[in-house]
């Protein structure tokens, strides 16, 4: 789920000021701040200390046992799950529940009732969110029938090539994402033409590749960066929704880096630059025996893709069956 | 197809071929896609004039989506700079480093970032846990898990 508390820095920490320093030294090289980019002038950074245990001296643990916690500590943020597990029936989900919350079992008994009967689960990295995203997105095209596949992955190319201007346009540079780009792009080719690297594509190659750590990460970081280029380029739509610190610099710290989770106006951000439409099932504890769906991004599209919430955490819903 | 980062590095290092890098910083070696070496040095009017440094960058397979690990090489003829962020085994603290990388980033977007973070330092002394820290540093910094916080520079 959510990565431990001593992760990352909260949102209000202050950052290393480097912008609007006296100026008493003139000839001192401090380039601009906050230009995203590869070469690019320098970004915004914090400096810190290394984590020492709280309740012992370091100076009488052996180094091998510093190692170790060292890397106990790196390891615990990764969970073992793979990146997207197979498809699962909610009952396992509803399971993980029954001595828990009644509220969370009543909501997944209410979202089976509804025919939702089965959830691809993905990893709690920090990444779940645009890795989800993006499976629902080539798992749709996949699951068009025939005759229109062609004509919606061509869509989805296009709109994919359209947003490539917008990422140099936020400043980007090509080397920072030509790569991503390719590919998600070879992805989605491969619905409907069998390309090199992965054939023509199944529900099963397509799980692989989500399985497989560098091409799965590509994609996340493709959607990151396009995130970002949204709330970059639009700064006044988001900038209500981020408390204490520039658009730019939420999107150096919180967009950009993967993972980092994704709020609400990361995940409005993605549908409004794909100008796709997701609607989330909201299963929070909040309501007992009912489900609240947001719709978020396109509302004309007819085929939202579908994600299951849980707070800190996103998966993919599976389409009603009745 | 070659690893993410065999295929990144390459890019960056044609970009630095063709375009050179940025005022005071030299690129020493490249001979991998392993471990690269700059020279960096701070102009102008810095507590740091006249004091060259040495960096080193290891990447994994996974860059730029993973970190390099990097830090100033401290042997014979380097030493570490002395500053606030700065260990004395070469380690440095800094979140972009660490939990704020971004594939954005790049190795000459590194060295700049460094060399601003050398130039805007206001008094020359070592991080208050230093000697505690480099006792029992891994070799590698990145197995380090840093907590960052608020700039004192």
């Amino acid at each position: 789920m959510n990565r431990p508390p001593t992760s990352g820095p909260p949102p209000e920490a202050p950052r290393l000021k480097s912008t609007g320093l006296p100026n008493d030294e003139p000839q001192a090289q401090l380039p601009s701040q906050n230009h995203p980019g590869v070469s690019g002038p320098p970004t915004d950074f914090m400096g810190g200390h290394p984590i020492l245990p709280e309740d012992m001296d370091i100076r009488d643990l052996p180094s091998n046992q510093l190692y170790e916690m060292n890397q106990n500590l790196m390891a615990e943020s990764v969970s073992t799950r793979p990146l997207i597990d197979q498809l699962t029936p909610m009952e396992v989900l509803r399971a993980e529940y029954e001595n828990g919350s009644r509220t969370f079992v009543s909501q997944i008994d209410y979202l089976m009732n509804k025919g939702y009967r089965h959830i691809w689960r993905a990893r709690g990295d920090g990444d779940c969110f645009y890795r989800s995203l993006a499976y629902a997105f080539v798992l749709n095209m996949l699951d068009a029938p025939q005759a229109e596949r062609e004509i919606v992955v061509a869509t989805a190319l296009s709109q994919l090539q359209s947003c490539k201007p917008m990422l140099s346009q936020a400043g980007f540079e090509p080397i920072a994402y030509d790569m991503f780009y390719e590919a998600f792009e070879a992805v989605i080719q491969s619905v409907v033409s069998a390309t090199e690297e992965y054939g023509l594509l199944t529900s099963d190659s397509l799980l692989r590749i989500f399985q497989d750590a560098n091409n799965s990460n590509e994609i996340v970081a493709f959607l990151r960066l396009l995130t970002s280029a949204q709330i970059r380029l639009n700064p006044d739509e988001y900038a209500a929704f981020i408390i204490d610190m520039e658009p730019t610099q939420f999107c150096n710290n919180h967009v950009e880096p993967l993972g980092k989770e994704a709020d609400h106006i990361q995940v409005s951000a993605l549908a409004d630059a794909m100008q796709i439409r997701v609607q989330i099932a909201y299963l929070d504890g909040h309501k007992a025996n009912e489900v609240d769906f947001i719709d978020v991004g396109n509302k004309n599209s007819k085929e939202p893709l579908l994600l299951l919430y849980r707070p800190g955490h996103y998966d993919i819903l599976s389409r009603k069956v009745m | 197809m070659a690893s993410i980062s065999a295929r990144r590095l390459k890019k960056e290092l044609t970009e630095i071929n063709h375009e050179g890098t940025p005022t005071g910083i030299k690129l020493l070696s490249a001979d991998d896609f392993e471990t690269w070496f700059f020279s960096i040095e701070v102009l102008g009017n810095t507590l740091y004039q006249g004091e060259v440094f040495k960096l080193m960058f290891r990447f994994d397979g996974h860059y730029p989506i993973s970190s390099p690990a990097v830090q100033f090489v401290v042997d014979q003829t380097h030493q570490a700079p002395i500053h606030p962020h700065v260990y004395s085994n070469g380690h440095i603290c800094a979140s972009i480093l660490g939990n704020d990388w971004s594939p954005v980033l790049s190795v000459a977007s590194v060295c700049i970032t460094l060399q601003s973070m050398l130039a805007s330092c206001k008094s020359k002394e070592r991080p208050p846990d230093n000697d505690r820290y480099v006792a029992h540093a891994p070799d590698n910094p990145k197995k380090t898990r840093f907590h960052y916080d608020v700039d004192r520079v």
